[in-house]
C-alpha cells in the first residue's frame, strides 16, 4: 500500500509539473518574444551594419568591411568624441557622488521629516522630462548676461564679463549631474540604512571625530550603493543624447549626437552603427566591470582582513 | 529609527544636504518664474507677472494634439507593460523555472542599452519590415522602455510578500489560483500601482526614443516641447515646461501616497 502510495504520489507530481511548466512559459513568453522580437533582434541587425558596407547610392551590403571602426578609432576628431565621452561620464559620476552623500545621509539618518523631504524633492525631478530639465539648464547657464548664473555674479559684483559655461562639456557635466543625482542617491541612502549604527557609535565612544568616523566606517561601508549609483550615472551619462544635444554644443560633442548626425546629416547608416557598437560596449563594460572590480576589492579586503 | 544626526557633523550635513536640494530645484524654480515673465524673451530675472503664455499655449491645437498623444501614448504602453509584465514577473519569482534569472536579465535589459540605440534599432527594424506607421512604432518603442520598470516593482512588492500567508492559504486545501487571487494579489496591488504611474510618466517624459520614430502627424509632448524650442524663444516654452512639471509634482505625490516613493523606487 505505501509502495502504491508513493507511486501514485509521484504520478501525480510528474502530471502536476508538466502543465505547471506549460503555464509557466504561457504566462512567461509573452514578455520575452515581445522583447527578443523588438529589442534583442533589431539591435543585433543594427550593430551588424557596422561591418558592412554603404554604397554611393546608399544600399548597406556585403563586403564586410572594419572601415567604419578604423575611421572612429584612427580618425583624430572621432577618437576625441570618445575620450571626451568617457571624460564627461567620469566626471559626472565622481561628481555625482560627491553631491549625493549630504543628501543620502540626511535621507538614512536624518530626523523623519527632513528624511521625507529631502527624499521627495531629490526623487521629484526623476519624473520631469530631461528636456525641460535641459532647458531649465539653458536659462541657468546662459552666455548673455540674462543667464541665472550670470546675473548672479554680476549681482556678486565679479565684473561685467558674462562667463561662458553654456556650450561646453561642463554644462553638460552640471546637468547631468542634476539628472541623473537621484539614480546615485537612492541605491546609496539604501546602502547607508543598511549599516548597523553601532559600528559608527563604538567609533566615535573610542574617540573617533565625526568626520573620521565616517571616512572609516560609513563611507567603505556604503560602498555597494555607491558602486551601484556609479555603475547607473557613468553608462546613463555615456549613452546620452539630449543633455549633450542641448547644452554641449560642438566643443562639448558627445556620442550620441555624434550618432545622430551620422544618421540624420550624413547619411552614413554604418558608421552610426559603429558609433552605437561602441556605446553598448561603454553601457556593457560600466555595468560588468564597475561589478566586478568592486567583488575583486571586496575579496581582497576580506582576504586582508583575514590575515590579520 | 532614531535620528543619528547630531552635533557639528550632523549640522553640516543638513547645511550640506540643503545646498544640494537648492541645486537639485533651482532649473525647475527658475522655469516655472520665467513662465509668468511679460518679457518678450525667455530670460532672467523674470519681469512682472501675466499668465497670457499659458492661455497661447493651452488654446493652441499643436499643443493640444500633442498633449492627446503623450497620454493616449502613455496610458496604452501601461496597459501593455502590465499585461506582459506582470504575469512574467510573477513566473519569474514564484516558481523556480529554468533560465529565471537570464530571462530576468533579458527583460530588464532597456536598462543598459542606451535608449538612443534601442530607438534608432526599432526605426531600422521597422523599415526592414515595410511597417511605416509611427503611431504603431512609438507605442512598441514606449512598450520597451516602460516594462523593465513594471517587471522591476512588481518584482520587489513580490519580495515582501509573507510567503508564510502565501502557504498557510495552500496548507489549508486553496488552489494554487486562489492563493493568488485572494492572498498574493491584496498584497502587491499598492506596487503594482506604483509601477503603472511610474510607467505612465516615464512614457509621458520620453524624448530619445520618441525623437526618432514619432512624425509630423504623430508628436508626443516632448518632442513638441524640442521642436518648438528651435523656433520659439518666448516664455511660452517655459510655460509648457511648467505645465509638465506640474503633471510630475501630482505624479509624485500619487507615488508618495500609493506606497510611499522609498517603495515606489523599489529600495
Amino acid at each position: 500500500m505505501t509502495s502504491s502510495a508513493l507511486e501514485q504520489g509521484e504520478a501525480m507530481a510528474k502530471k502536476g509539473v508538466l502543465p505547471r511548466l506549460a503555464v509557466g512559459a504561457a504566462l512567461l513568453l509573452p514578455a520575452l518574444v515581445f522583447v527578443i522580437v523588438f529589442l534583442v533582434l533589431p539591435s543585433l541587425i543594427l550593430l551588424g551594419y557596422s561591418v558592412l558596407t554603404q554604397s554611393q547610392g546608399g544600399d548597406i551590403s556585403l563586403p564586410l568591411t572594419l572601415g567604419s571602426y578604423e575611421r572612429l578609432i584612427f580618425s583624430a576628431t572621432y577618437r576625441r568624441v570618445v575620450l571626451l565621452t568617457l571624460r564627461v561620464a567620469l566626471l559626472t559620476s565622481l561628481l555625482t557622488a560627491l553631491l549625493a552623500y549630504p543628501a543620502a545621509m540626511v535621507i538614512a539618518y536624518g530626523k523623519p521629516v527632513f528624511s521625507r523631504i529631502t527624499m521627495i524633492l531629490v526623487v521629484a525631478p526623476l519624473v520631469v522630462s530631461v528636456i525641460v530639465r535641459t532647458y531649465g539648464w539653458q536659462l541657468m547657464l546662459s552666455n548673455s548676461p540674462t543667464g541665472v548664473l550670470n546675473w548672479m555674479l554680476h549681482a556678486l559684483g565679479t565684473g561685467p564679463t558674462p562667463v561662458r559655461v553654456l556650450y561646453t562639456e561642463w554644462a553638460t557635466v552640471i546637468a547631468s549631474v542634476h539628472v541623473f543625482l537621484p539614480l546615485m542617491v537612492l541605491p546609496l541612502s539604501a546602502s547607508l540604512g543598511r549599516i548597523n549604527p553601532s559600528l559608527n557609535e563604538a567609533a566615535r565612544i573610542l574617540g573617533a571625530p565625526a568626520w573620521r568616523a565616517f571616512l572609516r566606517v560609513t563611507l567603505p561601508l556604503s560602498l555597494p550603493g555607491l558602486v551601484a549609483g556609479v555603475t547607473i550615472v557613468f553608462s546613463l551619462t555615456a549613452g546620452s543624447y539630449v543633455t549633450p544635444q542641448m547644452l554641449g554644443g560642438t566643443r562639448g560633442l558627445m556620442l550620441g549626437v555624434l550618432l545622430e548626425q551620422q544618421i540624420n546629416t550624413s547619411f552614413d547608416w554604418p558608421m552610426a552603427a559603429a558609433i552605437a557598437t561602441v556605446m553598448v560596449v561603454i553601457a556593457l563594460a560600466a555595468n560588468v566591470g564597475v561589478g566586478w572590480l568592486a567583488e575583486r576589492h571586496a575579496l581582497a579586503h576580506t582576504q586582508r582582513s583575514g590575515a590579520r | 529609527m532614531a535620528a543619528r544626526l547630531s552635533g557639528g557633523g550632523g549640522f553640516v550635513t543638513y547645511l550640506l544636504a540643503a545646498a544640494v536640494l537648492i541645486f537639485v530645484l533651482a532649473p525647475l524654480v527658475v522655469v516655472v518664474a520665467v513662465s509668468f515673465s511679460t518679457t518678450p524673451l525667455a530670460t532672467f530675472p523674470p519681469v512682472g507677472f501675466t499668465t497670457s503664455w499659458y492661455e497661447g499655449v493651452l488654446a493652441s491645437d499643436d499643443f493640444q494634439s500633442a498633449f492627446i498623444v503623450s497620454v493616449t501614448l502613455a496610458l496604452s504602453a501601461t496597459v501593455a507593460s502590465f499585461v506582459l509584465g506582470v504575469p512574467a514577473a510573477y513566473v519569474l519569482n514564484r516558481w523556480n523555472l529554468p533560465g529565471s534569472r537570464a530571462i530576468e536579465t533579458l527583460l530588464l535589459s532597456p536598462f543598459i542599452l542606451p535608449i538612443l540605440i534601442t530607438g534608432l534599432a526599432l526605426l531600422q527594424f521597422m523599415a526592414l519590415m515595410k511597417v511605416r506607421d509611427a503611431a504603431l512604432g512609438l507605442f512598441i518603442g514606449h512598450v520597451l522602455v516602460t516594462l523593465p520598470y513594471l517587471v522591476r516593482t512588481v518584482t520587489a512588492s513580490l519580495k515582501q510578500v509573507d510567503r508564510s500567508l502565501e502557504e498557510a492559504a495552500l496548507t489549508l486545501g486553496a488552489p494554487p489560483w486562489k492563493v493568488f487571487t485572494k492572498v498574493t494579489v491584496p498584497q502587491i496591488v499598492p506596487g503594482i500601482a506604483a509601477g503603472c504611474l511610474f510607467c505612465f510618466m516615464v512614457s509621458f517624459d520620453e524624448f530619445p526614443l520618441s525623437f526618432w520614430l514619432s512624425n509630423a502627424e504623430t508628436m508626443p509632448l516632448p518632442i513638441f516641447l524640442q521642436n518648438s524650442m528651435t523656433k520659439i524663444f518666448d516664455p511660452s516654452i517655459a510655460a509648457i515646461s511648467s505645465l509638465m512639471i506640474l503633471t510630475a509634482a501630482v505624479a509624485v505625490i500619487g507615488l508618495e501616497k500609493l506606497v510611499g516613493l522609498r517603495r515606489a523606487m523599489s529600495v
